[in-house]
């Protein structure tokens, strides 16, 4: 059941019926109702993976229990393993057996000696592995280090595992932010309910306009990148970066918007990350849950920035790559990774990397200054030439696309695959820009007009955009359920 | 959550209305045209109505039609007469020609190409041979008329039964619930769009609830089937010429021969009956000859049908 479906608003509306009306008093009854469609939501897909979320959920809980239970640092650590070991373990099996069976054959190659694979397996990715793995770990880690104490209420925390608006692809939340609302008693706000429609609304736009309507574009031009001209290849990986994060960021607003139907406030996940005025900001802005998941627990540990410059080089060189690793096992994300330390570095180095930690473009005035677009436009140029190796099929291709971009250097009138005016695509995109700078203060506040009737034609133009540039015959499914 | 409700509802009518408007203020909702079936069983346009086609979310296509006094899209009237010189185009909708402005018609090209001659175009959507043959038939007299008259014909579509009756699905389209429906552009254009497949499929999924569904083993079809299934189609080709009767002086058929089996184009040829094949022409384009929302032919492909239909007259 994808956010983009009927099937999808039917349920919302059910659930969101049976959950005020039926069970606002019963905070327990409400987080058994909250578990069992979060598992009817995920066993849309396919019911089998059910019992992964559960064998994760029941793991957790027990280490959780059983980190806090002793007090020896040794047996905590042991059980931290334990979490560890068996959340990688899961995401190691499904996501990544196959990648180092082929690298390691691949390698072997190499080197003179060929091996027939026979053990690849035919396995099938489970949908949100990655995100709900991450999310229990964090549970774990959080009791380790003592900032959350554990649950005893099993129920509660399999509703926080699996709670269906995040369950897919994120927000990776924390415990101390969702368990806790959970466990608690949440009462029906209009405010927030209305907030939550908006958000929704703005993420299926999205969704719909921006994402789907540039896909068969994308998909056209990464697949036939050896026939096109530089002017068109550079088209193709700028719209991508359109592409993905409307995908993405429309889906994470989609989610938020739901979750504060139930009275529930998940954490940002985009901060309008196309506005980053270097590539520092740009990670403090885009999928900010996976982000701070890494910077937690895996940078922090690692001594941050705390200690000398080589080893802070060397951590940050580590998380982007356990970062590009995280989304796929494929050689094109661990080299995205790579590239992303390396624009990173440069910008630590210069201590430049937290200085627009709490500001936005064009912070206290109208326009942006024109260093304010110089930034912008070479830090999204950077995003999106990394982007080549995110999309490319294989590592092969991000290269020879590279390459024909450096040796077609010419120029070509692009036409879409389908005949459309690619105009109306242009168009849409400067539209889109314009309209994130106004509302590039606030995330969640998509349509923060005072006057009701500029509000109400955003809506009505907002909607006619979908209208304009729905397409019954593209796939609909979001980039990141892949990972 | 009464208010949240309440609220919500308001706005959505709001929004409904709002872009109802703009639907009709920017003409992104095709008109439909009424159709009725005449005195002789004649399946047509009701006479004189004019309007816009729109295909596309965003009117990627743009087109006027008129429907004249016999009931068919066309700039001109048919009255035919022993003086001059008439052709008539009957077909389905590549004739009928929505897709393209009604004064820029195939008919209108062919009459660009051949001085002092008037075309007339019997094209409707959904016209099969029976429909065609059954139209020339009954309203004999005014077809008696017309020196030349082109049949288009698509092996796989047209030849699928052996004798005309009114078609009911057709005409179920100009019910009250349904003529009421069409004065919603909103709901025209959305329909139009694809945006409410899912809901059709859901009051679908909703019907059949508790219905014993029938799973039908996937058929594979053989190339003995393929074959019954041609000769089944050139028997009804033989029915519906034996029971409304064919001039094969002045009748020829429009059609392509890289889509019609060679065991009909076989028939043809022995039984002495015309045929202009649109096909060499049509593949030899360097240009796109059908429009890119639909297989319709765009202008340049009604140029090369005008064309060659003005050779064969010539000839």
């Amino acid at each position: 059941m994808v956010f983009n479906s009927l099937d999808f608003f039917i349920f919302l509306f059910i659930v969101f019926v049976l959950y005020w009306l039926l069970f606002k008093n019963h905070v327990k009854i409400q987080n058994i109702f909250l578990l069992v469609v979060s598992y009817i939501f995920y066993g849309w897909w396919d019911w089998r993976f059910l019992s992964l979320i559960l064998l994760s959920t029941t793991v957790d809980y027990f280490v959780g229990i059983m980190i806090d239970f002793n007090t020896k640092k040794n047996k905590r650590k042991l059980w931290l393993w334990v979490s560890v070991l068996f959340n990688v373990g899961l995401l190691g099996f499904f996501k990544y057996y196959n990648f180092f069976v082929d690298s390691w054959i691949d390698m072997f190659s190499m080197l003179g000696y060929h091996i027939k694979s026979t053990w690849t397996l035919k396995v099938i990715l489970p949908v949100g592995i990655s995100f709900y793995t991450f999310q229990t770990m964090s549970y774990s880690f959080d009791i380790y280090y003592n900032k959350l104490k554990p649950t005893k209420d099993f129920l509660s925390f399999a509703a926080f595992v699996s709670f269906f608006p995040q369950l897919v692809a994120g927000p990776i939340e924390r415990a101390s932010n969702l368990l806790s609302q959970i466990i608690n008693k949440r009462t029906f706000s209009y405010d927030q309910s209305v907030n939550g429609l908006k958000l929704i609304l703005w993420g299926l736009f999205k969704k719909v306009v921006i994402a789907d309507s540039l896909a068969p574009i994308v998909d056209d031009i990464f697949a036939n990148y050896s026939t096109y001209s530089a002017s068109t290849l550079i088209l193709g990986v700028t719209l991508f970066s359109f592409q993905v994060y409307g995908d993405f960021s429309g889906y994470s607003d989609i989610a938020i918007g739901t979750a504060k139907l139930f009275g529930i406030e998940l954490k940002s996940n985009f901060k309008f990350p196309n506005f980053s005025r270097n590539v520092a900001e740009y990670w403090q802005r885009w999928h900010v849950s996976l982000s701070t998941w890494f910077r937690h627990y895996v940078y922090i540990p690692l001594g941050g920035s705390r200690v000398s410059k080589l080893k802070s080089v060397r951590n940050i060189i580590i998380i982007f790559l356990v970062s590009g690793f995280w989304h796929g096992a494929n050689w094109t994300f661990i080299f995205w990774g790579a590239f992303h330390a390396l624009a990173f570095i440069p910008v630590f180095l210069m201590g430049r990397n937290t200085i627009y930690k709490n500001s936005v473009v064009g912070e206290n005035s109208l326009f942006p200054s024109f260093i304010e677009i110089g930034q912008v436009l070479l830090t999204f140029s950077i995003v999106t030439f990394s982007r080549i190796f995110f999309r490319s099929e294989s590592i092969t291709d991000a290269f020879e696309f590279i390459k024909r971009i450096l040796s077609n250097f010419t120029y070509e009138v692009y036409n879409h695959p389908m005949g459309y005016r690619m105009v109306d695509y242009y168009i849409l995109i400067a539209l889109f820009v314009l309209y994130e700078y106004r509302i590039r203060k606030d995330e969640r506040a998509p349509f923060k007009f005072k006057s009701k009737i500029v509000r109400f034609i955003v809506y009505t133009i907002v909607i006619l955009g979908m209208l304009l540039f729905y397409d019954s015959n593209i796939d609909r499914s979001f980039i990141y359920f892949q990972f | 959550m009464k208010k949240l409700f309440l609220k919500t509802a308001v706005y959505a009518i709001l929004i409904l209305i709002a872009l109802e408007v703009i639907v009709r203020v920017f003409h992104l909702a095709k008109d439909n045209p009424s159709r009725f079936v005449d005195k002789y069983k004649v399946e047509k346009w009701v006479p004189n109505q004019e309007g816009y086609s729109v295909t596309g979310n965003r009117r990627q296509n743009f087109s006027k039609f008129y429907i004249n006094n016999s009931g068919y899209n066309s700039y001109r009237e048919f009255t035919p007469s022993e003086e001059k010189i008439e052709i008539a185009l009957v077909g389905d909708s590549f004739i009928e020609g929505f897709h393209q402005n009604y004064y820029n018609s195939i008919g209108k090209k062919i009459e660009k190409r051949l001085a002092g001659i008037e075309v007339y175009e019997y094209g409707y959507a959904g016209y099969d041979l029976a429909d065609q043959l059954h139209l020339i038939s009954v309203y004999k007299e005014t077809f008696d008329k017309i020196d030349h008259i082109v049949l288009g014909l698509k092996f796989e579509n047209d030849l699928l039964r052996d004798k005309y009756q009114v078609v009911q699905d057709r005409m179920h389209l100009e019910s009250p619930l349904y003529k009421k429906a069409r004065k919603i552009k909103l709901l025209v254009y959305t329909q139009n769009i694809g945006i409410l497949q899912p809901l059709w499929k859901l009051a679908g999924r909703l019907m059949s609830i508790g219905k014993k569904r029938k799973k039908e083993p996937e058929k594979v079809i053989t190339k003995e089937d393929i074959e019954a299934k041609h000769l089944t189609y050139i028997k009804n080709f033989k029915s519906l010429i034996d029971l409304y009767g064919y001039d094969k002086e002045r009748f020829v058929f429009l059609l392509d021969t890289k889509i019609t089996p060679q065991l009909f184009l076989d028939y043809l040829h022995d039984n002495s009956f015309k045929y202009i094949d649109m096909h060499p022409p049509l593949n030899a384009s360097k240009l796109p000859t059908t429009l890119i929302y639909d297989r319709h032919w765009n202008n340049h492909g009604r140029e090369i049908i005008a064309e060659i239909i003005a050779d064969y007259i010539k000839e």
